[in-house]
Parts: C-alpha cells; structure tokens; sequence
C-alpha cells in the first residue's frame, strides 16, 4: 500500500484524477501499467479500481444493482456480476442491506459500497482518494481495516490519498508526501525520515542525579542521543551498564510518519492537514 | 453505428430505468403524449360530434382554411379535416421533442447533477461509447413512445373519420411528418439538449431550456391557424432534411464537448 499524503490543496486528488485518465496533464506524462492514462484510459480503467469521493453511485438502485451494473459496464459476464457481488457484499458487511436502496444506506455504508465498486472488476491497484471523509471515528476504523483487509486477500496494490497519518502509518509500506503540487518526499518511512533529517533515538531512564556521557537530558527526565540505526542500541546500553549507569528503562524511538509529515511540511512553509 | 455492446446496454436499461423512477421525467413522458394525442383528439372529436356547427364560433373562418380538394365536405368533416391537417400535426411533433429532450435532460445533466458520471468515466467504456449509448437511450425512447401515441393517434382519429365519414387521415403530408420529420425532430431534441447540458447545472433548469424548443412548433401552428401559410408535405421534407443537417452538426459540436474534463468542471 502506498500512502500519498499532503495537507488539503496540496493535489493529491488532481494526481489520482491525472493517473486514472479524468484529466489531461498540461505537460509531462504519466502512465499506470505502462499505458497513459491521457491516451489510453479504457486499458487504465480496465486495470484499476478507483474510489474518490466525486464518484457517486445510483440512488435509486439497491447495493446489488449498483455493483451488478458497473460490473457489465466493465464488461463482466452477468453471472461472474452477481458472483462477485455476492462476495464483496459480504466481505464488505453489507449483506443484509443487499435489497436496500443506496439512498437509505448510511455514509459508512455508502462508502463500503464505493469501495466494493472499485473492487468489482478484480484490479490491479486501487485508487483510494480520501475514502473515509465524513464518517464517523467507528466507521472509519471499520473502512480502514476492510481496505487493509481486502488489498492483502485481493494481491492488489493501493495508492491510498489520506489525511489519517497513523493509520497510513500502519498500514502502507512507502510513503509520497506532496505540498503545492510537488513531491517533496517518496520512499519508506526510514527512506523519508532519513531524508527529512530525522533519527532515531535512543532514550534511557536512569537514577535521579546520573547523566550519561553523550546524551541529552530531555523534559520529561529521561536522557536521549540520536542513532543511525538500531545495532547502535546495544552497544549504547553495554557503555552506560559499564559506565556504572543504573538502567531503570532503556527505549529505541522511531521517528513516526506524523513526525516526518510535518517536519517535511513545516520545510516548506504548508499548512497542517 | 456499432450494435451496442453489453456495457452499452447496461448503461440504456439503466438510463431507461432512471427516467421511470424520476416522478417528474416520467410525468412528462406519459402526460404529454396523453394531453395531445389522446386527450385533446377525443375531446375535439366529442365537441365536433355533438356541439351542432351553428353553436360554434368561427366555423365560416375555420372553414376558409380548408384546401380546395376539401370545399366540399359539411361543417363537422371540414372542422375534422382541419383538425387532423393543421393541429394535430403540430401536437404530435411536440411528443418526440419533449419526451426526447425530456429523456436526454435525466440521461447526461441528471446523471452529472447526481454525481454518477465520474463513477461511469472511470469504467473501460469509452467516452465516446458512453456517449453513443445515452443518444441511442434517448432516441430509442423517444422513438418508443412516439409510435406509441402515433398508433392511440391514429386509431383515435381513425374512428372519427369513420363517424363522420371521412376517407383515412394518412396523407403525404402525415408519412413526412411520421417518417422523415418525426425522426429528425428525435435527434434534435436529444443533442440539443447534450449541448445544454455542458452548461446547465440542474435536470430542472434544462428542462425549462428545452421549452425553447417548442416555440417554433408553435409560431408553425399559428401561421397555418392564421391562414398565413400551409405546409405541405414537400416543405416538410425540407424542414426535415434542415433538422437533420442541424443533428449533424450539434451531434459532432457537441460529441466534441464530450471530453472528461468539459463534463467534470
């Protein structure tokens, strides 16, 4: 899963609406699967589920109607429609709500159903712009774990746009980090937060009164020195043992993607998302 | 054009589908037909029947009107016979219009008003393929209802022919009408109202747009009323042969104005 985050404006949706074929770049290029989304976007569509939140579905069609109708617009078999409608409706909890029309659907369930829509076709990445705007906290949790759920049992890839760092965090293994329409961060966490200046640190809780050479004495009384990587740890841990330090706790502090976020942010004068 | 494939056809039943469900799309559909060539036909041929001639004013005028191969009929054939050449022609070309701009009105602002659209350009099917199946929608169902009502028409008015002793009503001027006007007004009505679309932002409003449409119809019906003019059915086909050059050239304006972005601003 990659996380493409930014603060609001920043084009993140523009980049999804460029990579799925609904906009033509003015200049420069782009292509998914090899093929341009400006010049080829059926092969593109064909290739990827896209959910943003522009993307309405029918109203006065049930959950199964809907999924069953974008499945021919996709050019499913009808039987292969209902098969995989009949999944996904599961999958996604929304069984009971099958023969329920979309405009009694609560915007969880909405959501859900978008999401089931994008899955429809079986795709190869999935386009994910903002898919939990608007719900409430429970709701969001649920989308979240059904989107990290589904991506692994479907081997598909993710390009998720989200404001929810720590859920990124968890769930994505690279990270993009855009501001005022320039990528000003992509790779792993570590890629990023190395790139971003930010280290880990190694924390040690010592008896009141020692302070460690090397380390810094931070407000919460503990004491801190940045690390390159975590094999620095133990070495650290033996000097202060021998040292004649007394080790009440000793904590190895990755830098998170909240951290990374805004410091890359902060670099470049953005808002918070 | 291409036999429209399964994605296409789904996309048809589901316009089709959507017009039905709409009370006010599926209101005009069905009222306008019944008004003009149910209705009003049967309540004329009442009136004509059993209103005596001298009871109604402007009978000696109307009677004007009539074409030398008709001086001879009496009061009631002659009202008939006006009836069926003058007025009824105007109402009927009113149902194709209406339940084509009507159709197409639900079918490309309403799906882009209740933010689908996106959803449906995000499918494998092709702008264009998009596009040529909403048309094919609109027309089919237009088409449908047209020779629907033609047929209630036409049985209506046969049956007043036969109380009043008149020869069939088809003419020349009527297969113009039916079969080269008729279909051109169809077209007409649907990319008329694709070119509103990229610039109305309500089904309503559009609708309200499509009114415009009409009033040619009506200004016709006026001058022949008026005895400032009478259509034949060479002129017809020359009005029809101007509308379908104009569904030519809206067809291509406004199949160009089908792009993703133009849709999506």
């Amino acid at each position: 899963m990659f996380g493409f985050l930014g603060p609001n404006g920043a084009g993140k949706t523009t980049t999804v609406k460029l990579l799925t074929g609904l906009l033509r770049p003015d200049e420069g290029s782009c292509s998914v699967f090899g093929f341009s989304p400006a010049q080829k976007p059926c092969e593109v569509h064909r290739l990827c589920g896209v959910m943003t939140e522009g993307a309405k579905m029918y109203g006065q069609m049930t959950g199964t109607e809907n999924l069953i109708f974008f499945g021919q617009a996709f050019g499913m078999k009808d039987e292969d429609c209902r098969d995989r409608a009949r999944g996904l409706l599961k999958k996604l909890d929304l069984w009971d709500a099958r023969d329920r029309k979309l405009r009694a659907y609560s915007t969880g369930m909405a959501q859900r159903l978008s999401l089931a829509r994008a899955l429809m076709n079986r795709p190869r990445a999935l386009f994910l712009d903002e898919p939990t705007s608007g719900l409430d906290p429970e709701s969001a949790r649920e989308v979240n774990t059904m989107i990290a759920d589904l991506a692994r049992a479907e081997d598909v890839t993710v390009f998720l746009c989200t404001h929810q760092l720590r859920y990124a965090q968890d769930v994505c293994s690279r990270y993009g980090i855009l501001e005022k329409g320039s990528l000003l961060a992509y790779g792993t966490l570590e890629a990023i937060s190395r790139d971003a200046g930010l280290h880990m640190r190694a924390s040690l809780r010592l008896r009141e009164g020692d302070s460690p050479a090397g380390f810094e004495r931070g407000g919460d009384g503990w004491w801190y020195a940045d690390v390159l990587s975590e094999d620095e740890m133990p070495k650290l841990i033996r000097e202060a043992v021998t040292g004649g330090h007394e080790i009440y706790e000793a904590r190895l502090i990755r830098p998170t993607l909240e951290d990374v976020y805004f410091k890359y942010v902060s670099l470049n004068g953005g808002k918070q998302p | 054009m291409k036999m429209p494939s399964q994605a296409e056809r789904a996309v048809i039943k589901k316009d089709f589908r959507e017009i039905w469900d709409s009370r006010m799309a599926r209101g005009t559909v069905l009222a306008v037909p019944l008004v003009l060539v149910v209705a009003l036909p049967i309540v004329f041929l009442v009136m004509i029947n059993t209103v005596p001639p001298s009871g109604m004013n402007g009978v000696d005028q109307m009677m004007r009107l009539l074409p030398a191969q008709a001086r001879g009929l009496t009061p009631r054939q002659g009202m008939m016979y006006l009836m069926t050449d003058l007025l009824f022609p105007a109402f009927f070309l009113m149902i194709p219009l209406m339940a084509s701009s009507v159709a197409a009105a639900s079918s490309f602002v309403g799906e882009k008003e209740r933010g689908t659209l996106p959803t449906l350009l995000l499918t494998p099917m092709s702008v264009k393929r998009i596009f040529h199946a909403k048309t094919l929608g609109c027309v089919l169902l237009s088409a449908i209802v047209t020779a629907i009502s033609f047929v209630v028409f036409a049985v209506i008015v046969s049956v007043g022919d036969i109380l009043l002793g008149l020869p069939f009503f088809l003419n020349w001027s009527w297969l113009a009408l039916i079969l080269f006007l008729t279909p051109a007004v169809t077209v007409f009505g649907v990319v008329f109202m694709v070119m509103v679309s990229a610039r109305s932002k309500s089904y309503v409003e559009s609708v309200q747009t499509s009114g415009y449409l009409v009033l040619p119809i009506v200004l016709v019906l006026i001058g022949q009323l008026a005895g400032l003019f009478r259509l034949s059915a060479w002129f017809l086909l020359v009005a029809a042969a101007a509308v379908w050059a104009a569904d030519a050239l809206l067809w291509a304006l406004s199949g160009r104005s089908f792009t993703p972005e133009k849709l999506l601003r």
